[in-house]
């Protein structure tokens, strides 16, 4: 798991934030790597934002070490980092060009370089034509675009974004989403935190989920969702389904067609895919591996705390 | 040396604030609009000093023995002369000469009074030599009256010289004339009068106009980058003292150039409007005080800004950040209420107060050196520590609040938790999420969102 600490974009250890009495964060340790797409999730309240603020030095930890890029955070580390929070705003008043100039500059570039990289990303996601136009002139999602601008705009190593869809239609979902990847493909590691399960499914490679201060999932998308995989299927067909071997349970599913096969113990699912294979009395329609998505391990995984009040703070 | 992240956040914040309405209409709009007010009242004065209707009946008193009675007198010209008051012989003392034009001007101060005078003028025994001529009037003196004057006085002195007198040349150009007090005597200049009065005062308030604007921006600025969220990307951008510097820097420049443009605009007035003259003449600063002045303002003007800058950061809404901010202006604004109390005496116990109260000693000195022309150097110097030591506590402090403040979203920085945090000694950046512990007791569970 452990990576060695050039390829870490970030390297959390130990880390513990107290608010008075009220622990936000709570021993935390995890590593965000170069290059990749790392999520964290939680619900609210669950110490996410407390902890890329640690991350930013906007606060600091309590006990505990961050390394940002190589190091302990400094001014020069804060230049190549994109930050975009989730309760976001803008300078209302201001042509969109003039605050992604300011933003830009304030970030190290000189005016010139922020001018041109701002029109050239302002042309890419289709605003060429409200550069000059006031900030309280732009549609919601306008605005969210060019806050996404105002944070990749000085090309930072680090891009840390809070909820990046929210506020979004599917078309510029899918124009930001772009935009995040290009950035990726260029070897920018980017951190998001975002309550959109499907998102992290499809864009992220690795996940921390964060529960009141401590981590409760960490690791591969992929390796988190198999170690909650059940031993069961999930078919759509005809037949009797509790006649095949091997099924113990059946539950029909909610929207009415598929229905899932809880297996017993002994029996994996090429065993039943190869009963059905072989019955006449079968049709199948679909047949797939009972993975839970994030969204139902995430609700198992808060929900189980939250009954057994295992992870107090 | 300016970083240049405190240099882009001064530019960004004067370039952004001078284009504001308001600060156009302020900085461009009020002189426009007293230059305007000057050039109608200049227009009505010039009007109304073409009729000369007022002065029918111009009595003079011949102090210098110096009319020709061989030449004419103008109409309406005639010298003051009381029937019950024996003329002396050419070889009376000057004493008795004395004595019968003081008789004289008794005699033409009582008709003037009753109106059989419409005005009267003095040429003094000392005229040769000043120059001057003292004119009595219940009305202001139109220019036609004053180049009437002119006329009379070079008709005689032209009617004389060379030969019996020895008048100097410059004398036929035009006369010095002091308008003096009917009552008293006194020489009095209306404009110049008006202006010792008023001048520290206008001094005063243009200062109050042009902080208090920024001031306002300065703070609403803030509570802008809170309420937009704003605040945290900068942030990460450059350091809380960076950003407020940057803010103190470019609005104080944006007061600046208020006060430079106002200062523009009244040299235009001073220019083209002749009592203007007067009534700038009427307090002289000495440079040093013009000095002592500019640094007193300076000093108040950061001190007023970083208040208002703290209450910014500490509040989370503009409506309550102008409550705030409001008992902050009536305190600096306490010495224009009381201003009558440096009229009756400025060394009195409340103006030497508020020279030595920090938020009104810029205000209470200024006004106490325009009435009195100087003001005890140890009180000055007084003054100036005390209002060292206030900006260096209140910059700190701010510096603090500001850090503390600028993450605190839907929930104001109280004093308490000020206090605690500084007992702490954890003010670095640190601030509690508007509603953690309240997450705990569960019962206001919809403001829990980080």
């Amino acid at each position: 798991m452990n990576a060695s600490q050039t390829d870490l974009a970030i390297a959390v250890r130990g880390v513990t934030k107290k608010y008075g009495d009220f622990t936000a964060v709570d021993n935390l340790s995890f590593e965000v790597r170069r290059g990749e797409i790392f999520a964290m999730l939680g619900p609210n309240g669950a110490g996410k934002t407390t902890t890329i603020r640690m991350i930013l030095d906007i606060l600091k930890p309590d006990a505990g070490h961050i390394e940002v890029l190589g190091g302990p955070i400094t001014e020069a580390t804060k230049a190549r980092i994109g930050y975009l929070p989730e309760e976001r705003g803008l300078y209302h008043n201001v042509r969109v060009l003039d605050m992604l100039v300011y933003l830009g500059q304030l970030k190290g570039l000189s005016g010139a370089e922020a001018r041109a990289r701002a029109l050239s990303l302002l042309e890419h996601v289709g605003l060429a034509e409200n550069a000059r136009s006031k900030v309280k002139e732009l549609s919601k999602g306008m605005q969210q675009k060019v806050q996404v601008i105002a944070t990749i705009l000085h090309r930072p190593d680090l891009i840390i974004i809070d909820e990046p869809f929210s506020g979004l239609d599917p078309v510029n979902t899918e124009m930001v989403k772009d935009l995040l990847y290009e950035m990726n493909r260029e070897g920018v590691t980017i951190i998001m935190s975002t309550h959109q399960m499907h998102q992290i499914e499809e864009m992220a490679n690795r996940l921390l989920m964060i529960n009141r201060g401590h981590a409760v999932l960490y690791g591969d998308v992929h390796e988190v969702r198999q170690r909650f995989a059940k031993n069961a299927v999930i078919v759509e067909g005809e037949g009797d389904w509790a006649a095949l071997p091997g099924v113990v349970v059946v539950e029909a599913g909610e929207n009415g067609r598929d229905v899932l096969l809880r297996l017993a113990e002994d029996v994996t699912p090429d065993n039943v895919m190869a009963a059905l294979a072989t019955s006449p009395a079968y049709r199948i329609q679909r047949f797939e591996l009972a993975v839970p998505s994030l969204n139902e391990i995430f609700i198992e995984v808060v929900g189980g705390v939250r009954a057994n009040g295992s992870f107090g703070g | 040396m300016l970083s240049r992240k405190v240099w882009l956040v001064t530019r960004r914040e004067y370039v952004y604030n001078f284009r504001r309405p308001s600060f156009l209409f302020t900085a461009f709009g009020v002189p426009l609009i007293t230059l305007l007010a000057m050039v109608v009242v200049v227009w009505i004065t010039a009007e109304r000093e073409t009729s000369l209707d007022n002065f029918q009946r111009v009595g003079y008193i011949d102090r210098a023995m110096i009319i020709n009675p061989a030449v004419a007198n103008p109409a309406g010209y005639f010298p003051i002369s009381d029937p019950t008051v024996p003329m002396p012989v050419e070889t009376s003392r000057g004493k008795l000469i004395g004595e019968y034009f003081d008789g004289l001007e008794e005699f033409a101060r009582q008709q003037l009074q009753n109106g059989e005078l419409d005005a009267y003028f003095v040429i003094p025994q000392n005229y040769l030599f000043s120059g001057r001529i003292d004119v009595y009037m219940r009305r202001n003196m139109p220019e036609a009256l004053r180049s009437g004057i002119e006329n009379f006085m070079r008709a005689q002195i032209a009617s004389r010289a060379p030969d019996t007198l020895p008048v100097p040349v410059k004398r036929l150009g035009a006369l010095e004339f002091v308008i003096r007090d009917e009552e008293t005597g006194e020489e009095l200049s209306e404009a110049a009068i008006l202006g010792r009065f008023i001048l520290p005062f206008l001094l005063v308030m243009i200062y109050f106009m042009s902080t208090s604007t920024t001031a306002q921006f300065l703070m609403s600025g803030v509570v802008e980058e809170k309420e937009n969220r704003l605040m945290e990307i900068l942030a990460t951008s450059a350091r809380p003292a960076e950003l407020l510097w940057g803010k103190l820097l470019g609005l104080g420049a944006l007061s600046l150039t208020q006060v430079l443009l106002w200062a523009a605009a009244a040299l235009v007035i001073r220019q083209i409007y002749q009592d203007a003259r007067a009534f700038f003449s009427g307090v002289e600063f000495d440079p040093t005080h013009l000095l002592l002045i500019g640094v007193l303002f300076l000093i108040n003007f950061v001190l007023f800004a970083a208040t208002m800058l703290g209450i910014g950061a500490a509040v989370t809404a503009e409506a309550e950040s102008r409550q705030i901010a409001g008992f902050f202006t009536f305190l600096s604004v306490l010495p224009i209420m009381f201003v009558g109390t440096f009229f009756n005496n400025p060394d009195g116990a409340l103006p030497v107060f508020f020279s030595f109260f920090p938020l009104t000693a810029a205000v209470g000195l200024t006004l106490r050196l325009g009435l009195l022309g100087g003001v005890p150097a140890w009180q000055i110097a007084l003054s100036l520590a005390l209002q060292v030591v206030a900006v260096l506590a209140v910059m700190w402090l701010v510096v603090q609040v500001f850090r503390l403040g600028m993450l605190m979203y839907g929930k104001p920085l109280t004093p308490r938790t000020l206090w605690r945090a500084l007992r702490q000694g954890s003010v670095t950046l640190t601030t509690a999420p508007a509603d953690a512990p309240i997450a705990i007791t569960g019962r206001r569970k919809g403001l829990f969102r980080r």
